[in-house]
């Protein structure tokens, strides 16, 4: 047994876990954090991406050691239930959503990339997600969504700063 | 605007919004205070009769219990058709991935582990692959005396008259592979009892009522005492009509009195759940010099692996689409499901209809290339139309656009110089 120390969504956690646990058994098990999803454990599908020091990773492949003194964001980080983040506004407007087990996936790769890059294009978008696998939806409202998300993120920030 | 409530409006979806908070309960995300974990023994060889030593797995520390065919209380055996799964198998296996035997721990580590101290000896038998081999009478037999399940005959008109009207005859031979559905959250599912002895199973399934059947069957209780929670279903296209864990956690929580869990990996799943059907398609397709589709001869072989899961339903659909949207005078087709020791096949979106494009399509156009007429002409020529005759002699008498639609569609993919038609 091992103690780390992590940051998830704003609240500190000092924990005792088994060397070999990885992060997403961490988030899932012993933190209840069940919207980071598995759909392979191995890296391809993006169920599980997490935000780790504003980085996207799959949280299958990380041991939950090398998230010792980090800050992570999972989706339930991301927005509340009377105030949805444009995302996820978007992405439910859109029909971005079917089966949405690659959804809390899908919301966090679009807010790293949104973060970076205020104005992404369509090809941003589709590099932003290309960790991200959907067998429902075909992509595209999915894009559609990230794209108005961008477009109403950048109208807030403009409005914001007319204010000041 | 138009006055319905919801017709011509943008709705939300009901559960969108839990989803895209990630607040939606697949059955991986359900825990229950005093859970146990199980892990699936799987067959490594595809035909094979085996003998099971679990007496060591048994004793390490953690084990609760390791669940054999001899600890099934009702009837060993399942399916949608035919009853030909053995829940846990008895003597043989026919396929990789046949579930053996069913490890309950306290831990799913500890499952695992244990599932590595069960002895298997295996004593293989002939298997076959092929479903054109698996057809023959010698041919080694995966469940009784055939392994053709289904056969499926279509007649119209008559062919060998037809054949000698053509001016051209195309015959070609076509093979689609196995598909998987690959949804994105793999097997999982929850059972528990309730006080009042009712057995809860919870499980992302497509066919909750029939499952409770195919339990209740399987455990020799009355259906009444079976409940089947449908949580959050993370995709399906199919992959989620027959039974999977439900039998193996419901008897698990029915032994042990408390709520087992079981969470296939990516790998398991694959093992777990139907294909799409692989096709084999002989074609024989002749038309007259202006294009006018006279005779089709065509024979289908489906392999369905080990078990017949909807293989009737879906050779049937094959053969009933078999000339494609065209009308044809004279048809004859034959389909056929067929046993083999490959991954069994089922459901999959399009149910048949989908791997027959492959050929009927490929046929159209080679006997347009023969002609010196365009692919687009020789559709337009063929296709159903109001009150065509289709192979199984349905009269379409309701609105068949098709021929509005090709039009429309190679208006936008081809330039005006390039069109030969329309």
């Amino acid at each position: 047994m091992i103690n780390i120390k992590l940051n998830v969504n704003g609240k500190d956690y000092d924990l005792e876990i088994e060397e070999d646990l990885r992060l997403i058994d961490l988030l899932r098990d012993r933190l209840g954090f069940t919207g980071t999803k598995e759909g392979c454990g191995e890296g391809e599908c993006g169920a599980c991406t997490v935000i780790l020091e504003g980085k996207t990773v799959n949280s299958c492949l990380l041991l939950a050691i090398q998230a010792h003194g980090k800050e992570i964001t999972t989706i339930e980080g991301i927005g509340k239930e009377d105030d949805l983040h444009p995302i996820q506004e978007s992405f439910l407007e859109n029909g971005a959503v079917q089966c949405g087990y690659c959804i809390p996936g899908m919301v966090l790769s679009a807010k790293a990339l949104l973060d970076k890059n205020k104005n992404p294009t369509r090809k941003d978008i589709r590099e932003a997600i290309s960790g991200n696998l959907c067998r429902c939806t075909g992509y595209e409202k999915i894009v559609d969504s990230i794209e108005k998300a961008s477009k109403i993120l950048q109208q807030r920030g403009s409005e914001s700063h007319e204010q000041l | 605007m138009n006055n319905y409530k919801n017709i011509g409006k943008n709705l939300l979806r009901v559960d969108g919004k839990q989803k895209v908070m990630g607040k939606t309960k697949y059955p991986q995300d359900i825990y229950m205070d005093d859970m146990l974990y199980g892990a699936t023994l799987r067959s490594t060889e595809p035909h094979a009769y085996f003998k099971i030593d679990i007496s060591e797995a048994e004793k390490l520390d953690g084990v609760v219990k390791i669940l054999t065919h001899r600890d099934i209380t009702g009837e060993n055996r399942h399916g949608v058709l035919f009853k030909d799964h053995e829940v846990l198998c008895k003597e043989k296996v026919r396929r990789i991935g046949d579930p053996i035997a069913f490890v309950i721990a306290e831990s799913p580590k500890k499952a695992k582990e244990a599932k590595k101290l069960i002895k298997i000896q295996y004593e293989k038998i002939s298997a076959v692959f092929d479903p054109k081999e698996a057809m023959k009478e010698n041919a080694p037999k995966i469940h009784d005396d055939s392994n053709i399940v289904y056969h499926y005959k279509c007649r119209k008109g008559n062919v060998e008259k037809g054949f000698k009207k053509c001016d051209v005859i195309v015959e070609r031979e076509y093979k689609t592979s196995m598909v998987d559905h690959a949804f994105l959250q793999p097997e999982s599912g929850l059972s528990y009892m309730e006080e009042d002895g009712t057995l809860v199973i919870c499980a992302a399934t497509q066919y909750p009522h029939f499952d409770q059947i195919e339990i209740a069957d399987a455990l020799g209780l009355p259906k009444e005492r079976i409940k089947i929670i449908n949580p959050a279903v993370g995709g399906a296209f199919g992959g989620r009509e027959d039974i999977t864990m439900q039998i193996h956690i419901g008897l698990g929580a029915l032994l042990t009195g408390r709520p087992v869990k079981v969470c296939y990996d990516r790998e398991e799943s694959f093992y777990a759940h139907s294909k799409r059907h692989p096709l084999y398609m002989k074609y024989k397709t002749g038309a007259d010099r202006t294009g006018k589709l006279i005779a089709l001869e065509a024979e289908i072989i489906g392999d369905t692996g080990a078990y017949a899961s909807w293989a009737v339903n879906v050779l049937r659909k094959s053969g009933v689409h078999a000339t494609g949207p065209y009308e044809i005078d004279n048809v004859k087709i034959d389909s056929y499901a067929v046993y083999t020791n490959n991954p069994f096949c089922g459901a999959m979106r399009g149910f048949g209809a989908t791997q027959i494009p492959v050929a009927c399509e490929q046929q159209m156009d080679i006997i347009a290339e023969k002609l010196g007429i365009s692919p687009v002409e020789i559709r337009l020529r063929n296709c159903f139309r109001k009150n065509s005759v289709t192979a199984t002699g349905q009269v379409l008498v309701e609105s068949v656009p098709l021929d509005k639609c090709i039009r429309i569609v190679s208006k936008r993919l081809f330039a005006e110089s390039e069109m030969v038609w329309g």
